[in-house]
C-alpha cells in the first residue's frame, strides 16, 4: 500500500547531531549562494554613494536591446528543451526497458555520464573540430560531393543549440530514465491483458507516468541553457548574444555592475515566470500522480 | 506420482482451457517441466503450491505474458501460443492490483471497454454496473491512492469482469490483505464467479483459500503439477507425501515395509492392516524391508479401541496436552518414538487423560493412506 503515512519511521536524530549535519551545507549555501545574490541585489538598487535608485532598472528595462537578447536568450533555452526532450526521452526509454543486461546497460549509463567529467570548455572547442569550416562534417559533406563549399555552422545559432544539446542530454536522460525505471512493470502489464497494444500503452500508461520526470529533466534543461555562458560564447563566436554573455560584459568588459546586476535579476525573475507560467497550465491539464 | 494418471491427457479432455506439455525455461533454469492441463468451462480451479513452484509461471503464460519454451495453451477452441496479452480473452487481477496511479476508479474500469471501441453512452452505464457488483458504488471519481487495499483489490476486479473475459485470471489476488479481509473476500469472489459463469483460474500458496474456493485444486511442486482434484479428493486421499503435508495438517508416520508387503511401525511391532498400494515408489524395493509413509489426519485419530471394521490401533503415551477452544489438541508419542498429532474433537476421554499416561488410539483404515515419497 502506497498511501501517505506521518508514522515516525525515519531515523530520530538529536538537535546537537541535526546541528552539525545541517550546519555545513547551510553555511555553504549562506556563504556562496545567499551573500553573493543579496550583494547583487543590493547593487541593483544602490548607487556607489550609498543612494536607494530606482535608476538601473529603468535604464535596463527600457533599452530594447536587452529585452531582444533575453528574447534570443528563451528562444535558445526552448529549442535546446525541445531538442534534448526528443532525443533524450527514446534514449531514457530504451536503457529502461530495451536493456535487460545489467552489464551492458551499466555501459551505457558510464558513456553517457563521461561528458560530464570533461570541461565545458574543452567539449565546446571539440565542436569547432566538427563543425568549423575544415571540420569533419563540412570536410565529408565536400568529399561525398553533397555540397560544393562548406557549410556554415559554426558560429551560428545551431550551434549553440548542439552545444547545449550534447552537454544537457546526460542530465535529462538520467532524470528521465530514473521515473522510467520506477514505474511498476505491471501496470504495462495490466494496460496489455485490457486490451492495449505497445503504443496504446506507451501513450495511456507508460507516457503520462513518466511525465513528471520529463517535467523535472525540462527545467533542468531549460534553466542550465538560459543561465549557460561557456558553450553559447563558444559555439557562437560573439556572432549571437545571449543573457549570460551580456551580463558577462556587463561586469567584466564595462565594469558596471549596476547594470550586470539589474539583468541578472532580470533573467532570473522571467525565467521563474515562465517556469510558473508553464507550471499552472500544466497543473491544470491534469494532475500527475 | 505420475502427473499424467493424476490429470488424464488434456489431447483427449474435452477442456475450456487445456495445456499440453508446457515447457518454461528462464535462461536454462526449468520453472515449467511439461505441464499438461484441462480446465473446464465455468470451473473455479485452483492452482497451489509453495512459492517458486511455477504456479504464476503457468498463470503468465495462459495471459500470455510468458512465451513458453515449449508446449501448447489452447482456449476456448484456439490455440493463443502466438497471440500477444492485449488479443487474449482473458484478464488478469494483478496480486498488487497493478492499478493506474495517474486515473480515476472511473478511468480505470473504463481502459478495457474503451480499447474495444465501446461507445462512451454504454461504458458509464457498465461502470456502475461493476462497480454495484464489486459494492464500491460512488467511488468512481477516486484515485486508486485514495483506497484502502480492499478497495483496490475490488477495482482491480471490476476493471478485469467489465471486459467479460472467457478466463478470468487471478495471481494471488488477497495475499496483501489481512486475515479478516482476506476470508471476507473469499466468500465474495466464490459468489461472484457464481454469478459471473465465468472460469476463473486461481494461483494461491494458502491451502485454506483453495480449500474454500475451488472446484478442484491443481497442486504444484518444482514445476510441475502434482495432483490435482477437488479439494475433498485432495485432502482425504493425497498422492504423496508432498501433497499431505501442503494440504492440511497430517502425521506423516514412517513405517517399515517388509518383503511380503507388511506394514509396521517398528521392526518388532505387529504389521498394521493395510493393503500394499501399487505406487511405483515402492516397486523398486521387492527383497528386504524399504521405508513407506503412513499418512493420517489429527482430526481422524481417536482415543479408545477402535471398534469398527477396519480401525486400527495403536499404542502410544501422552507427551502433552492443550486446549485449542473446538478440541483438546493431545501431542503423543508411537512406541516407535514418533511423534504423532491427536485432535478427538469433544471427547471425555480427552479430557480426563494426563501427561504420562499410556493410552489406546485409532482411526478408521480409510481415512488413512500409504504414501510413496
Amino acid at each position: 500500500m502506497r498511501r501517505g503515512r506521518s508514522d515516525r519511521v525515519g531515523l530520530h536524530i538529536p538537535p546537537f547531531e541535526a546541528f552539525l549535519l545541517l550546519g555545513g551545507p547551510v553555511l555553504f549555501l549562506v556563504l556562496f549562494f545567499v551573500v553573493p545574490f543579496l550583494t547583487m541585489a543590493s547593487d541593483s538598487v544602490w548607487t556607489d554613494k550609498g543612494e536607494l535608485t530606482g535608476d538601473f532598472y529603468a535604464k535596463a528595462v527600457a533599452d530594447v536591446f536587452y529585452w531582444r537578447v533575453l528574447l534570443a536568450t528563451f528562444e535558445l533555452g526552448v529549442w535546446v528543451t525541445v531538442c534534448t526532450a526528443l532525443i533524450g526521452y527514446p534514449l531514457a526509454y530504451y536503457i529502461t526497458f530495451y536493456l535487460r543486461d545489467p552489464l551492458l546497460r551499466r555501459l551505457i549509463y558510464i558513456v553517457i555520464v563521461t561528458p560530464l567529467f570533461t570541461s565545458n570548455v574543452v567539449r565546446a572547442f571539440a565542436w569547432m573540430l566538427v563543425l568549423g569550416r575544415q571540420g569533419v562534417v563540412n570536410k565529408s559533406l565536400i568529399l561525398t560531393g553533397i555540397a560544393d563549399s562548406p557549410l556554415l555552422l559554426m558560429n551560428t545559432r545551431f550551434a549553440m543549440v548542439v552545444g547545449l544539446i550534447y552537454i544537457l542530454l546526460p542530465i535529462f536522460v538520467l532524470t528521465v530514465a530514473s521515473i522510467l525505471q520506477g514505474i511498476n512493470r505491471s501496470l504495462l502489464e495490466a494496460a496489455r491483458d485490457l486490451g492495449a497494444g505497445a503504443a496504446t500503452t506507451f501513450w495511456k500508461v507508460t507516457f503520462p507516468l513518466s511525465l513528471p520526470g520529463v517535467l523535472a529533466g525540462s527545467i533542468l534543461v531549460f534553466t542550465l541553457s538560459v543561465s549557460a555562458y561557456v558553450t553559447p560564447a563558444v559555439m557562437s563566436g560573439g556572432r549571437h548574444l545571449v543573457m549570460p554573455m551580456v551580463i558577462f560584459q556587463q561586469y567584466l568588459v564595462s565594469f558596471d555592475y549596476h547594470v550586470g546586476a539589474v539583468l541578472s535579476i532580470m533573467l532570473l525573475v522571467m525565467t521563474l515566470l515562465l517556469l510558473g507560467v508553464n507550471f499552472y497550465f500544466l497543473g491544470r491539464r491534469g494532475k500527475v500522480a | 506420482m505420475k502427473a499424467e494418471t493424476a490429470v488424464g491427457d488434456p489431447r483427449i479432455a474435452d477442456g475450456f482451457i487445456r495445456i499440453v506439455g508446457l515447457v518454461k525455461r528462464f535462461g536454462g533454469v526449468p520453472a515449467l517441466k511439461g505441464v499438461s492441463l484441462s480446465i473446464r468451462r465455468g470451473e473455479f480451479l485452483s492452482i497451489l503450491g509453495p512459492s517458486g513452484c511455477g504456479k504464476t509461471t503457468l498463470l503468465r503464460s495462459i495471459a500470455g505474458f510468458v512465451e513458453p519454451t515449449s508446449g501448447e495453451i489452447w482456449i476456448d477452441g484456439r490455440n493463443v501460443n502466438k497471440d500477444p496479452p492485449n488479443h487474449r480473452p482473458v484478464n488478469t487481477v494483478f496480486q498488487n492490483y497493478a492499478l493506474f496511479p495517474h486515473m480515476t476508479v472511473a478511468q480505470n474500469i473504463a481502459f478495457g471497454p474503451r480499447r474495444r471501441g465501446v461507445p462512451k453512452s454504454e461504458i458509464a452505464g457498465q461502470i456502475d454496473e461493476v462497480l454495484a457488483m464489486v459494492s464500491m458504488e460512488s467511488f468512481g471519481h477516486r484515485y486508486p491512492r485514495e483506497l484502502s487495499g480492499g478497495q483496490q483489490q475490488r477495482i482491480a476486479l471490476a476493471r478485469a469482469i467489465i471486459n467479460k473475459p472467457k478466463v478470468l485470471l487471478l495471481d494471488e489476488p488477497l495475499g496483501a490483505l489481512d486475515l479478516k479481509l482476506r476470508k471476507r473476500m473469499q466468500v465474495e469472489l466464490k459468489r461472484l464467479h457464481e454469478r459471473l459463469g465465468i472460469t476463473f483460474v486461481y494461483v494461491t500458496h494458502d491451502q485454506e483459500e483453495a480449500l474454500v474456493m475451488s472446484d478442484r485444486i491443481a497442486v504444484m511442486n518444482v514445476g510441475e503439477i502434482v495432483q490435482l482434484g477437488t479439494g475433498e479428493d485432495i485432502y482425504r486421499q493425497p498422492s504423496s507425501r508432498y501433497v499431505a503435508d501442503f494440504i492440511g495438517e497430517a502425521n506423516l508416520i514412517d513405517c517399515i515395509l517388509d518383503g511380503a508387503g507388511t506394514i509396521r511401525l517398528g521392526p518388532s511391532s505387529p504389521p498394521l492392516p493395510y493393503k500394499l498400494p501399487r505406487s511405483s515408489a515402492m516397486n523398486g524395493h521387492a527383497a528386504g524391508q524399504a521405508k513407506a509413509t503412513l499418512m493420517v489426519r489429527p482430526e481422524d485419530i481417536r482415543l479408545g479401541e477402535g471398534g469398527e471394521r477396519n480401525s486400527v490401533v495403536v499404542q502410544a503415551k501422552l507427551r502433552d496436552k492443550v486446549f485449542v477452544g473446538q478440541s483438546w489438541r493431545l501431542f503423543a508419542v508411537l512406541e516407535s518414538g514418533q511423534e504423532i498429532v491427536v485432535q478427538p474433537g469433544f471427547s471425555p476421554s480427552a479430557e480426563k487423560i494426563s501427561r504420562g499416561d499410556e493410552m489406546k488410539i485409532w482411526w478408521p483404515q480409510d481415512r488413512s493412506q500409504v504414501l510413496g515419497e
